[in-house]
């Protein structure tokens, strides 16, 4: 039962990787004031600027600096990710968790209700309402929370009924415990590897919802975002700008994204020992 | 023929009875029981009026108030009507008299017999206890304890007296002259009325066809001698029972804690009694007669606990309990005894409320249980049946025992963490910083069910379940966790529902088996008698497939038949 989540991790290659990629983002999102030469919004006349010392990455079509715009644009990106990871995680555990323990018929409507947004596309509800109000980044983390708790809840659930059948549960009960307190004594402590990869997901799954919304062009425009970047620069495609302009916020995108999934990949491990490899003695 | 009434003794301010009634009839025989410095004794001599206290009531023999007559007139009744014989014969035969002058003085004295008949009479006796005839002249201090004890027998019933009081008659007897001695007793005289006093359970038994149990100068409970072996209805008379070794009752021997202690106020036994409410402490119950006994007890005595009625509890179709009618009673044990899958576990979760019941009830001190709110877990505790799932792999030893402390919100924190490591300590495991923070996983089996145990009790629970306590552990530790649940019940007065499929180990704790089969009790009653007197062939099975040790390569059964032939 005692399964180390760190040790996980970091005994994994792509585990160890994915960790320094996201703690790599995480910091230049941080320092993005310190590390960003200019600001992301100031704009000069000189647009398309190639590469240069003063604008390592050149500028856009209205002369913003790309180096910094791509800096600022890690923050909105993993603001977004883990806005969306903390608080869809927290609804799929706050849901799971009492239908679990509550059951009956407040059980069956919930599950009926996470069933029922599943079976929706949630990518085409997103741009549908999206493109209607147009939201801003924190309507966007709640519209993608409450858009994508459901696959969580299912799980936590799952799991939280195996765990109430266990000993130490029933001996709870038994001092005349309430729903709450063993919900959080001891059903959400022997959570935590289950709720870290459903985080973990949750937030790479909002950072790729974020970038396309923007790359399609029904986000708040004043954001600075990966996606409107790359969209912004593809429409410049005939000339070369794509080599500073679209291929390092491409990266950058993509770096996130597999830093996140490897992470979540080396975790799975805890939740299913089963994908683990035979054990070396 | 014999009628007390109100008997007060006391010697200056030292009550040894207080207010005895009692009423004794030609050719019965009433033992009085009870602890030493119980008064017994006292009772005995105030009879005789050989007490040196000061005696208040009425002491009616024949319609003769004893205690009015005047010391001449009392002389004459003295053993020529009524008679006692000692307890400590050492001290009462005259050392320079002759075993059959001893006895034929009396007779003499009284002027009842000539010399002749008087030592015709003697010898009869003296023939009649299976004193050897060869040993007639021999000296007090000649004879063993045992003829000491026949000479004296001899010499009470010298003048027929109509009452015969016997102290402690058989105490220094061997188990066979006890018997042989009992029986003579039994037959002797059976117009004239004897009480027997004595502390000696095996004595009662007998001798007496009546019982009157004492405890600090009161009679607390009076009844047939049968009834009252059977089924002891006052906390005490239990105890004592319990703590009586015989081969009647197959459970390990219990004390009664505390000590006796005068004066107290209330009800003489309260201080070691596990059932006290707050009357027993300041008023002095009386001697009510109920269902067929004499009993002084603010609560009825012994209350039953918990009891089930037609409980059933059903898995889809399956059901896994049914109708099942049990009782417990305040300071028993009660076995549950079944093999796996016979539903012991289920019983036990449906009574915590762990399952729901299909049809039936749960009643606690016969009120029933609708809704399991704390007061009902505050006094109803389970220890489950695997120690290692049923703690919570994070919490430490001191988390764990204090957690039911938090959730019933009892006293500060720090007062919960005193009363945590008391109860550890209670449960005979280490006290120190380095156990409290030490987690399940790194406790040996034997700490953890102790740990589970000590959980259990920090509510200080009425009745605690264990489901296969000792399933998990080795012979010896299984031993220590017996013993301990033993003393846990000496010292608390805690009722237990133990459950277990070792019928071996059941009859070592239990006060009463109950055998449970594909979800039903198909067999209930007194351990002693599940044990020696199955009626179940089931019962008989599980019996037989018992363990037992054997040397010899014959299996249990074959080899008592072996013996018997």
């Amino acid at each position: 039962m005692h399964i180390d989540l760190k040790k996980e991790i970091k005994e994994s290659g792509p585990g160890r990787a994915g960790l320094i990629i996201l703690l790599l983002m995480i910091a230049v999102a941080l320092l993005a004031p310190v590390i960003a030469p200019y600001n992301p919004y100031q704009q000069s006349t000189a647009s398309l600027l190639p590469p240069s010392w003063n604008h390592w990455l050149g500028t856009n079509q209205v002369g913003q600096d790309i180096w910094s715009r791509l800096v600022f644009g890690a923050r909105t990106s993993l603001l977004v990710g883990f806005g969306v990871g903390i608080l869809s995680t927290l609804l799929g555990t706050i849901f799971g968790v009492s239908a679990a323990l509550l059951g009956g018929l407040y059980e069956k409507v919930v599950m009926r209700i996470v069933d029922a947004f599943i079976v929706i596309p949630m990518i085409i509800v997103v741009i549908l309402i999206s493109a209607y109000i147009r939201p801003s980044i924190l309507t966007l983390i709640l519209l993608l929370s409450l858009l994508s708790w459901q696959g969580g809840a299912r799980i936590v659930r799952a799991q939280a009924l195996s765990l109430k059948e266990r000993g130490h549960v029933a001996a709870a009960r038994s001092f005349g415990a309430h729903h709450f307190y063993i919900a959080w004594r001891h059903i959400v402590p022997d959570l935590g590897p289950v709720l870290l990869v459903d985080f973990i997901y949750s937030v790479r799954r909002a950072v790729f919802m974020e970038a396309g919304l923007a790359f399609l062009g029904i986000t708040d425009p004043t954001v600075v975002s990966w996606g409107m970047m790359m969209r912004d620069a593809l429409s410049f495609s005939y000339l070369n700008v794509w080599q500073w302009w679209l291929v390092p916020t491409g990266v950058a995108l993509s770096l996130t994204i597999i830093g996140l999934t490897f992470v979540g990949h080396a975790a799975e491990p805890v939740i299913e020992p089963r994908l683990r490899g035979a054990e070396v003695a | 023929m014999l009628e007390i009434k109100d008997l007060r003794v006391s010697y200056g301010q030292d009550v040894i009875l207080n207010g005895i009634d009692l009423e004794l009839g030609s050719g019965e025989t009433l033992a009085i029981v009870g602890e030493s410095g119980t008064g017994k004794t006292t009772l005995g001599l105030s009879i005789m009026r050989l007490t040196e206290g000061t005696v208040r009531g009425v002491i009616r023999f024949n319609g003769k108030d004893l205690l009015a007559l005047s010391d001449n007139e009392m002389q004459q009744i003295r053993w020529s009507q009524i008679a006692i014989v000692f307890q400590n014969a050492n001290n009462v035969l005259n050392p320079v008299y002759t075993v059959l002058n001893q006895i034929m003085e009396p007779m003499v004295e009284h002027g009842l017999k000539s010399r002749d008949e008087a030592r015709d009479r003697t010898a009869e006796l003296l023939r009649y206890f299976g004193f050897p005839r060869d040993r007639f002249s021999a000296y007090p201090h000649q004879l063993s304890g045992g003829e000491q004890q026949r000479v004296l027998l001899a010499m009470a019933m010298a003048n027929n007296p109509e009452l015969l009081i016997l102290d402690e008659p058989l105490s220094s007897l061997d188990a066979a002259s006890r018997t042989e001695i009992g029986n003579l007793l039994r037959e002797t005289d059976k117009h004239g009325a004897k009480l027997v006093v004595t502390h000696d359970l095996d004595t009662v038994s007998k001798l007496a066809d009546r019982m009157a149990v004492l405890y600090g100068g009161k009679i607390i409970e009076a009844g047939l001698t049968r009834d009252v072996f059977s089924r002891p209805r006052h906390p005490y008379t239990r105890a004592l029972i319990r703590a009586y070794p015989n081969m009647t009752t197959v459970k390990d021997l219990q004390g009664i804690k505390g000590r006796m202690t005068r004066p107290v106020s209330g009800c003489p036994f309260h201080p070691r009694c596990t059932q006290v409410i707050d009357i027993c402490r300041t008023k002095t119950p009386h001697l009510v007669w109920s269902e067929g006994r004499h009993i002084a007890c603010h609560r009825g005595g012994i209350i039953t606990l918990l009891s089930t009625k037609n409980l059933t509890t059903s898995f889809g179709s399956l059901k896994a309990i049914e109708s099942v009618n049990l009782h417990i009673e305040a300071g028993e044990t009660l076995a549950l005894v079944g093999q796996t899958g016979s539903g012991k576990t289920t019983l036990a979760k449906t009574i915590m409320g762990l399952h729901q019941p299909t049809e039936g009830d749960v009643y606690l001190e016969n009120t029933k249980v609708d809704n399991r709110g704390k007061d009902f877990y505050k006094r109803v505790q389970m220890v489950f049946q695997n120690p290692g799932e049923s703690l919570s792999h994070r919490l430490s030893v001191l988390e764990a025992v204090m957690e039911p402390l938090d959730i019933q919100g009892i006293g500060t924190d720090e007062e919960r963490k005193e009363r945590a490591i008391q109860v550890l300590g209670e449960v005979e495991l280490p006290q120190t910083r380095n156990f409290l923070n030490k987690y399940p996983h790194q406790l040996s089996g034997g700490e953890m069910q102790r740990l589970a145990i000590a959980r259990a009790l920090v509510l200080d629970p009425a009745l605690l379940i264990a489901d296969e306590p000792t399933a998990f552990l080795d012979a010896s530790i299984q031993a220590k966790i017996l013993k301990l649940l033993l003393n846990l019940q000496e010292q608390r007065g805690l009722s237990m529902l133990y459950i277990t499929h070792d019928i071996a180990a059941a009859r070592k704790v239990s006060d009463r088996i109950a055998i449970m089969l594909d979800g039903r009790v198909i067999e209930e009653g007194p351990s002693n008698e599940i044990i020696t007197a199955p009626k179940q062939g089931y019962t008989k099975n599980l019996l037989t497939a018992a363990s037992a040790l054997h040397s010899t390569e014959s299996s249990g059964i074959e080899q008592q038949t072996l013996n018997s032939q």
